[in-house]
């Protein structure tokens, strides 16, 4: 009998703690943005958010802006100011102004994984043009629900196998890693559609030192692998769509000189030709294709040190630790590189190759 | 009354409890590079001690740590069981402030901590307060809940993997053994077994299934230390507080509803880590109970609202991290001496009859 008051103390009690009501705000008091905008201004963060408004009937997209020392900072203000608070758990996108990019953004991303308040998951991209007209085009041609620059990078809706994606934590690694760097994409609002992609920057350190177009980005996608299936690729005898591709390496160390065999294999299949090419001709025109424009892009990615392809994660096991410490500022710019590419048609489509 | 399963799931849950936060970060930051080295001696430590206390047991149907040591005379089970209760208690202690530490780390950021301190302790204490049964039965419960979807976040966070940071594989010297943070990760690899001893009377159980429950927590030991090293290499990896939440969070599953799988997995190993308690607190009071006879109610409360004062008093994670290395000591010794004398004693009777 004794026990019974304290049975009911304990459950009263689980009751006021379970329900994990503690400084929440309803979801009605909250504004969760989905597309963040940083540049900078004078040494001060320049922080633009679009936030999707639900409205009774329809959704409405607002976009806010505000200066601060940090990020953090900024966001606070904002939210200071603000009916609802500012709350960056379901940032998406987040789009870094060029200049901001050329200058660095190594505490930015720093600072996004130490609070945790925006996931790692969310997507970098840098914008092109500044980073006020960009959001007001953004928010003059977006659809209603504000996702057109989510959907522009998602694999089950806009992607295309030419654009990067770099996501904050991959960004974060390569600031930290020795033989591992990325590239993001570079977008500007565009005229007849909303976004209009204009290739990748190459990111050093958390420094923007480089850029390739966006035929270059499908060959970086491709060694790592991701896949490249739907591309589409335009020769003088034909052209083919991709619809799988596997990758090979073989690394050597010697003399101090690092040796690399890479092998891209390539399915394609046939859209159009343009006379009567062979079987052969395709292959070879393509694989001759994508070996020029991989060593045109290794040339400029090689002077640039940086190492977007991580080819120093293959040379782990050859080059001790200490060694590879060094491997952008010493081993990197004496790699020898050799890329080819294996074609394999798989089909012709309807029409038999040589019948037309 | 045969409970294996009861006793090989809560070997399971208290285990995969004391993995996921801490050992990882722990292992790393203890060695550059081949990480498999510190986590195959701590396994073999971990086999070989419940091996041997298991087999020390095995000597004494029926009768607990403290029969036993009670049996060979007042003087000596003070000796032995004194520095078991101290360490219970700062287990007990480091545990509650520690996790809920992490708690408000990785998610609960406005939550005053003697609130999360006060969850903890409350449901815990309960389950204590009921007894040896209660806890065991719970234990099922979570496992049948939790243990899905820890398996399903596991095989998750493979998906960024880069084998290559595997190589190089051998570490020529064997510094880590001397570093602290190895040290604290011992937490994870003894830690959790001394449980064994205590629950003799009330449920019995195979030795062999013990030991396979040990066997199936190989691959979480070692997939919790590699796959924060596989997706982010050691440089980045040794940067986070707990590498291993940081690849799930980074795990990105495009068909899932919800967006962050880590809140399932905390809140999932949060309840192990409650039930952890639970038997720290239970144990304590089989150690008390056995000094001063008394109901279980009394002592659990005062253990609650001393280890609740002790825990609000520790104001910062570095006070945690301090505690946490004069722990190692400790537990050194009590996860030595203990297995060890029981074995000893069981020999030496079995010697003798």
């Amino acid at each position: 009998m004794r026990i019974i008051p304290l049975k009911l103390l304990i459950t009263l009690c689980t009751v006021f703690l379970l329900s994990g009501c503690w400084d929440t705000k309803d979801i009605n008091h909250r504004s969760l943005p989905i597309v963040m905008g940083v540049a900078m201004e004078d040494d001060q963060y320049n922080i633009h958010l679009q936030i999707p408004d639900p409205d009774t009937d329809v959704m409405q997209v607002r976009i806010v802006s505000e200066t601060g020392e940090t990020v953090s900072q900024a966001v606070d203000k904002l939210s200071a100011n603000m009916e609802s608070r500012i709350d960056l758990l379901h940032v998406k996108v987040i789009v870094i102004e060029k200049e901001l990019a050329k200058e660095g953004v190594k505490d930015l991303i720093s600072g996004f994984m130490r609070a945790r308040e925006v996931s790692p998951k969310a997507l970098v991209v840098v914008s092109d043009e500044k980073i006020e007209p960009f959001f007001s085009n953004l928010n003059n041609t977006t659809d209603p629900q504000g996702t057109t620059l989510f959907d522009f990078f998602d694999k089950d809706a806009g992607w295309s196998p030419q654009i990067a994606l770099t996501r904050v934590w991959e960004l974060y690694r390569s600031i930290h890693s020795t033989t591992r760097d990325v590239v993001l994409p570079i977008i500007k609002s565009g005229d007849s559609t909303v976004i209009q992609h204009l290739g990748s920057a190459v990111i050093k350190n958390g420094r923007m030192v480089e850029r390739i177009d966006p035929e270059e980005t499908l060959l970086v996608n491709a060694f790592y692998e991701e896949s490249t299936h739907g591309k589409v690729e335009v020769m003088e005898e034909a052209t083919v769509l991709i619809v799988g591709n596997t990758m090979d390496h073989k690394s050597r160390n010697i003399d101090q000189v690092p040796y690399l065999n890479s092998q891209l294999h390539l399915k394609v299949v046939l859209l159009e030709t343009i006379g009567k090419p062979t079987d052969k001709e395709i292959r070879t025109a393509l694989e001759t294709q994508l070996t020029n424009r991989f060593n045109e892009m290794f040339s400029k990615i090689q002077e640039s040190k940086a190492d977007v392809l991580g080819l120093g994660q293959y040379f782990r096991a050859k080059i001790p630790s200490e060694e590879l410490k060094k491997w952008r500022s010493e081993h990197y710019p004496k790699l020898k590189m050799e890329f080819e590419v294996h074609a394999v048609i798989r089909n012709e489509g309807q029409i038999k190759l040589g019948a037309d | 009354m045969d409970k294996s399963l009861h006793v090989v799931l809560m070997y399971l849950l208290v285990h995969l409890g004391l993995i996921f936060f801490l050992y990882p970060n722990d292992i790393i930051s203890s060695s550059d590079e081949g990480q498999w080295m510190p986590i195959a001696i701590g396994l073999l430590f971990h086999f070989v001690l419940v091996w041997i206390y298991m087999k020390g047991l095995s000597f004494f149907p029926k009768q607990n740590i403290i029969h036993i040591y009670s049996e060979m005379g007042k003087g000596f089970a003070t000796f032995f069981l004194l520095p078991v209760f101290m360490y219970l208690m700062l287990v007990n202690v480091i545990g509650v402030r520690a996790y809920s530490e992490i708690i408000t780390i990785i998610f609960l950021s406005n939550t005053p901590s003697w609130a999360i301190i006060i969850l903890f302790l409350s449901i815990s204490g309960y389950l204590a307060a009921k007894g040896l049964e209660v806890i065991f039965r719970t234990g099922i419960l979570l496992a049948l809940i939790f243990i899905p979807i820890i398996f399903f976040v596991l095989i998750a966070t493979f998906q960024n993997v880069d084998w290559n940071y595997l190589l190089p594989l051998i570490d020529d010297d064997f510094h880590f053994m001397t570093t602290p943070s190895y040290m604290k990760s011992f937490s994870a690899f003894i830690g959790g077994f001394l449980f064994l001893g205590f629950i003799a009377p009330y449920l019995t159980y195979n030795r062999k299934k013990v030991l396979m429950a040990a066997t199936l927590l190989i691959p979480f030991f070692v997939f919790a230390v590699y796959i924060p090293i596989l997706t982010f290499g050691h440089g980045t990896a040794s940067r986070f507080l707990f590498p291993y939440i940081m690849a799930v969070d980074s795990t990105y599953i495009n068909w899932l509803m919800f967006d962050r799988v880590t809140m399932f997995f905390i809140l999932s190993l949060v309840t192990f880590i409650m039930l952890h308690l639970s038997l720290l607190l239970w144990m304590a009071y089989q150690i008390m109970n056995h000094w001063f006879p008394h109901q279980p109610l009394y002592s659990i409360l005062s253990f609650t609202i001393v280890t609740f004062i002790t825990s609000i008093m520790i104001i910062d994670w570095k006070a945690v991290e301090r505690l946490l290395w004069w722990n190692s000591f400790l537990q050194f010794y009590v996860l030595l001496t203990i297995p060890l004398s029981i074995y000893f004693i069981g020999r030496r009777r079995k010697g003798r009859a």
